[in-house]
């Protein structure tokens, strides 16, 4: 390896994301303190429980490197477990039912990248208000219920086995899999590092910004969708407010794992372990006993803590 | 202060025109009842959105003022409900403007603010949540049910309330030192802070203010109510938004007004009661709250003098 | 005459509001030649070069590139055909690799999986380009951990790879160390030797004669001379950089008494920008300082004023030490007019009223509560004894020309009745008259006893108003001249660190 690169690698471990630590710290902690929290039931009901907000987070990241921020991911993902739900109650043809809840997403998405990229707005306002559309559209067309019952199709997406591991574990690596090949592998991929990093090369170098910048947020959205999916399987019913500060875990994932705001720097692999951080804290802090409420608080402060750290130490 | 009333007329117009529309929709529209009704949300409406004006005023935002409303209000019900009317509404208005003031020093640290205020809903939400335990507190003193649900020589007190703080924030935006720093902040924060202002000490002003606000805000509307329970605020935050982009003010900083929020959230309201007067099922609001946002965003960056400028 | 001539510019003029950057200049490059361009701070250089590179458009003239004319809209045409510039600030993708950066916007396509990028290819390509300027870098490294000489070369690289027929390289070597100015120079000795012509920016006027070929002069926007480096001396550029005529546009009183001491800074240090810096200035004079863009005076004003912090000695303004913040120092009475009076020095969407008196409103208003009569007055009398042109007080900022917003900016500082002041280029895009104007009233601030340090690259400017003039050079003061003293070759020469 020659000079350049392995010093750069040295550099990248001493400095490894606050997700690494998180993640080692909070599983000593809750080892030491619960029984039940190295059982492999447990680690499955981790892994499992963490799966959706992996394949969200995945997307989020891409988001996120390109200078953007997606505060509708929750509500979209909701969305679009509502259409699924809705479909398929209508007899509609399960290939086709996943379809379309990946369709909702990947429309949500447009619609927030093509005002972004388009006309410039802030992408924080874009998507508070595409936030307040996605839930008001789930609300409206469940009536504020939730749709129970959808059948072994569905549930097999929670349920089902493949080579011995279950659907949810499958499809989060596959999902891991290939948007780690779009981010590492082409062209696309780089664009988005070049949109959070400069993006005035990338329009020197004579590359569509706008198409791009929008990519992102359709691939956000698609991802959304899939989560959708292994969210409504795992509970077997579609929720219109399930996804409400699914965001916010994400976003925690995805900067505990050393992605920043800004310059286009950002790691998927630690979005990965970013995400597990997350959910060993609410999964251990749920085998403590503390009530929901406190989680909600407890889990802010931590992420808002991480933040901040992550901010001050710069890059 | 000339240009800023030749761009509030599009917006009185829309009013004209809502007001018109709803009167043939509906004959009760018209009446006094339903006026004064209309004007009393506004009005809560309306002051919510006031700390908020101020602090968009800084090119800055907060995210956490419904959550903020929710957890002062809730531990202020907590002591109101036994007697304490002004002990608890002091703690209520304390908690609001502590909040504020951590919102306001992690934005001088260096966080973006909608991720600093993001945070802090949540983490208000929280604690809220722990504290009400998911349960209701209602049934107030009637001292304190004056607030939000008593009359004033036959107009609702939560009106003259609003009239107040209108009057008292226009004056200090547009006739105080202060006021002139915030727009300045908003215009321009490097040429404000090498003009001698005080900018860290003026963020963490602004941002505790809007605390303040939204505690206060909590106060009129849960006298209102005569219940508080630990989620009132989520629905409060996309309407408070909806109502300060509406009435003109620019999210870019330096722009805008509370005369503009009043406005906003008087066509808010109407738009609301307009939903509700066609029979459209409830859960259409968060929808069309957001679809507004949207376009009220996306309106005022066309007509932004700032954007133009950069 | 065409063959050979990768380059024409032929008699282009640009103007800006105020200020005629460019008029009737002409300039070719050969194939294969480093033809160095030199001129003051506001000489035209940049602009020629930002018309060339698509940034700008010209108003007249024309531009021929490898003998067909050319009309360049944008930056991504200009590269379309083949120029292709290096900023000072280097246009590259921080977080990812070299090759990716080489190849940005072509990035060549996997042979087999469709969709993917030929990772292998894209790095030996690199691999190949990099060795060929004799640089080692490894292909793969991400971008943001290289030196600075190393980004260099990977925009080097860039250009190579996209077959430029012209590279302009503007200011390549100020963060540069010698053994890395070596390098720097086998690389574009390769890139000359394929015949790709280069066009070269510097103030350091011995690297025509390391480097260059040819050289040209400019001078206020117009074309000097152009000549062969061999037939060139040191003194003969010196000389066409500098000579002009001086007009009625200085008017100053050199008889003033001087007063107080206003400012002393005492063996100030802030690491990696200034160093050693002993300044004094007192009340009755105009104290100039001269450099060139980078020599740290800017860093230096701000320091003073308290917009940036400092790590070792001392500054004191009328007799009190002061540091940190720009607050402090304004209630001690300094002033600072910033270099970018439109990102630094105004709210330019608010009115020119409250721009007049934000600073003073402590003063004005001590109760808070702002009188609208009073301030009414305020600013009506700044507006007529600076003779401001607007037809309101009310008038939006950004609507006034820049000789106007500067004087609301002085203004602003007038109000407070700061009796230091510190101007970053006080006539910076301000036309002739409007310049005459500042600098009368200038002279009638320090006439009625207030301090003036003044930061200028105009050479006109700092000789015939400043009482005393400092030079600085990297970060610290190479030298004091007094009045008698001072001459452009003298300043220009300090300024650059040249030893006779």
């Amino acid at each position: 390896m020659s000079e350049t690169l392995r010093r750069e690698w040295t550099r990248r471990v001493a400095m490894a994301p606050g997700a690494v630590y998180a993640l080692i710290l909070l599983s000593l902690v809750f080892a030491l303190f619960t029984a039940q929290f190295l059982t492999l039931h447990n680690l499955t009901n981790v892994g499992m429980q963490g799966s959706v907000l992996v394949i969200v987070s995945l997307g989020m990241t891409l988001i996120i490197l390109s200078e953007g921020i997606d505060l509708s991911i929750g509500p979209v993902l909701g969305l679009a477990g509502v259409v699924l739900a809705l479909a398929v109650k209508q007899q509609v043809a399960l290939p086709l039912a996943i379809l379309a809840a990946i369709a909702t997403g990947g429309t949500f998405g447009a619609l927030n990248g093509v005002l972004i990229s388009r006309l410039g707005l802030p992408p924080f306002v874009v998507t508070l208000g595409s936030f307040g559309m996605a839930q008001g559209l789930a609300l409206v067309l469940t009536e504020g219920s939730s749709v129970p019952g959808l059948g072994p199709g569905v549930q097999y997406f929670n349920d089902g086995r493949i080579l011995g591991f279950q659907v949810p574990i499958i499809m989060t690596a596959i999902a891991f899999l290939v948007v780690y090949v779009i981010l590492y592998y082409t062209k696309f991929g780089t664009y988005v590092f070049a949109l959070g990093g400069n993006q005035e090369a990338l329009a020197l170098a004579g590359v569509r910004t706008r198409l791009y910048k929008t990519g992102v947020y359709v691939l956000g959205g698609i991802l959304a969708g899939v989560g959708a999916l292994v969210m409504t399987a795992r509970m077997n019913a579609a929720h219109p407010t399930v996804g409400v500060g699914l965001e916010f875990d994400a976003i925690a994932s995805v900067i505990l794992g050393g992605t920043s705001f800004e310059r286009g720097k950002g790691w998927l692999g630690g979005t990965m372990i970013g995400a597990l951080a997350v959910s060993v804290l609410r999964n251990g802090l749920n085998l403590i006993g503390l009530s929901t409420s406190w989680q909600v608080s407890m889990v802010g402060v931590v992420i808002i803590l991480a933040i901040v750290v992550d901010s001050l130490r710069g890059i | 202060m000339s240009h800023f009333w030749l761009s509030s007329l599009p917006r009185l117009v829309m009013i004209i025109v809502l007001l018109v529309a709803l009167s043939f929709v509906s004959p009760a529209f018209l009446s006094v009842q339903n006026l004064t009704n209309i004007l009393r949300q506004a009005s809560l409406l309306f002051l919510l959105a006031s700390g908020l004006t101020v602090v968009i005023l800084t090119a800055g935002i907060d995210l956490s003022i419904g959550s903020v409303l929710a957890l002062s209000a809730s531990v202020a019900a907590n002591f109101i409900q036994q007697g304490w009317i002004w002990a608890g509404s002091l703690i209520g208005l304390a908690i609001g403007a502590a909040c504020g003031l951590l919102n306001g020093l992690m934005v001088a640290v260096g966080l973006p603010p909608f991720i600093a205020t993001y945070g802090m809903l949540w983490v208000a939400e929280g604690f809220a949540q722990v504290f009400m335990k998911g349960e209701i507190i209602s049934g107030f003193p009637t001292g304190f049910r004056f607030l939000g649900a008593g009359y004033l020589a036959g107009v609702p007190v939560p009106i003259l309330v609003m009239i107040v703080v209108l009057m008292v924030c226009i004056f200090a935006l547009r006739r105080t030192n202060f006021g002139r720093y915030v727009y300045f902040f908003g215009a321009n924060r490097e040429a404000a802070r090498l003009s001698g202002i005080n900018t860290r000490g003026n963020l963490l002003l602004v941002y505790s203010l809007s605390g303040l606000i939204s505690a206060f805000a909590g106060l009129v509307y849960i006298s209102r109510i005569d219940a508080v329970e630990s989620t009132i605020g989520e629905p409060l935050l996309l309407p408070a938004i909806a109502a300060v982009c509406i009435g003109g003010t620019s999210l870019f900083g330096g722009e805008g007004g509370i005369g503009g929020t009043m406005v906003g959230a008087l066509i808010m309201t109407l738009v609301t009661n307009g939903m509700n007067l066609l029979n459209a099922s409830p859960y259409w609001q968060p929808f069309v709250m957001g679809a507004i946002v949207v376009l009220s965003v996306a309106i005022d960056q066309f007509g932004s003098a700032k954007v133009e400028t950069a | 005459m065409a063959e050979g001539l990768v380059l024409q510019l032929e008699g282009i003029s640009k103007q800006f509001p105020g200020v005629k950057a460019l008029d009737d200049v002409s300039f070719d490059l050969r194939r294969g030649e480093v033809h160095v361009l030199v001129g003051e701070n506001g000489a035209g250089k940049s602009t020629l070069i930002k018309i060339l590179a698509g940034a700008h458009r010209h108003d007249t003239g024309r531009i021929v590139i490898s003998g067909q004319p050319a009309d360049i809209h944008n930056p991504a045409q200009a590269l379309g055909l083949g120029v292709s510039v290096i900023y000072q600030e280097f246009n590259l993708v921080p977080f990812i690799s070299v090759a990716q950066n080489i190849f940005l916007g072509r990035e060549p396509r996997h042979p087999k999986i469709p969709g993917l990028i030929d990772h292998a290819r894209m790095n030996a390509e690199s691999q190949a380009l990099l060795e060929s300027l004799s640089v080692d870098i490894d292909p793969r490294s991400t971008v943001h951990y290289l030196g600075v000489a190393q980004q260099q070369m990977v925009e080097v690289a860039k250009a190579l790879s996209v077959n430029a027929q012209i590279v302009v390289m503007d200011e390549p070597t100020s963060a540069l160390t010698t053994r890395e100015i070596e390098q720097l120079f086998a690389a574009i000795r390769r890139l000359t030797a394929r015949g790709v012509g280069v066009i070269y920016i510097s103030h350091r006027l011995e690297e025509v004669f390391q480097i260059g070929d040819r050289v040209t002069v400019l001078r206020d926007g117009k074309w000097i001379t152009t000549m062969n480096v061999q037939d060139a001396t040191m003194d003969v550029i010196i000389q066409a950089m500098v000579g002009r005529t001086i007009d009625r546009m200085f008017p100053r009183d050199f008889a003033i008494e001087k007063g107080e001491v206003a400012l002393t800074v005492r063996n100030l240090h802030r690491h990696g920008v200034l160093q050693d810096i002993n300044v004094t200035v007192r009340c009755g004079e105009i104290v100039g300082l001269a450099g060139l863009v980078g020599a740290g005076r800017t860093e230096l004003a701000r320091v003073i004023f308290g917009a940036d912090p400092y790590d070792a000695g001392e500054v004191t303004i009328f007799g009190r030490t002061v540091r940190g913040s720009p607050a402090a120092s304004v209630a001690v009475g300094v002033g600072f007019l910033p270099e970018d009076r439109k990102r630094e020095g105004l709210a330019l969407i608010l009115p020119l009223r409250e721009n007049v008196v934000v600073a003073s409103l402590r003063r004005l208003f001590p109760s808070g509560v702002i009188k609208r009569a009073k301030e009414h007055t305020v600013v009506t009398d700044f507006v007529k004894s600076l003779d401001i042109a607007t037809p309101s007080i009310n008038r939006m900022t950004k609507f006034l020309s820049g000789g106007t917003q500067q004087k609301v900016v002085l203004a602003k500082w007038l109000c407070t009745q700061s009796r230091f002041l510190i101007f970053d280029e006080p006539t910076r895009g301000i036309d002739v008259g409007a310049k005459a104007e500042i600098h009368q009233l200038m002279n009638e601030l320090v006439k009625q006893g207030a301090a003036i340090l003044m930061i200028s690259s105009e050479l006109p400017e700092v000789l015939n108003m400043s009482d005393r003039i400092y030079v600085m050079h990297k970060g610290r003061i190479t030298k004091e001249l007094s009045r008698e003293e001072a001459n452009q070759e003298a300043i220009l020469r300090h300024a650059m660190g040249v030893t006779t």
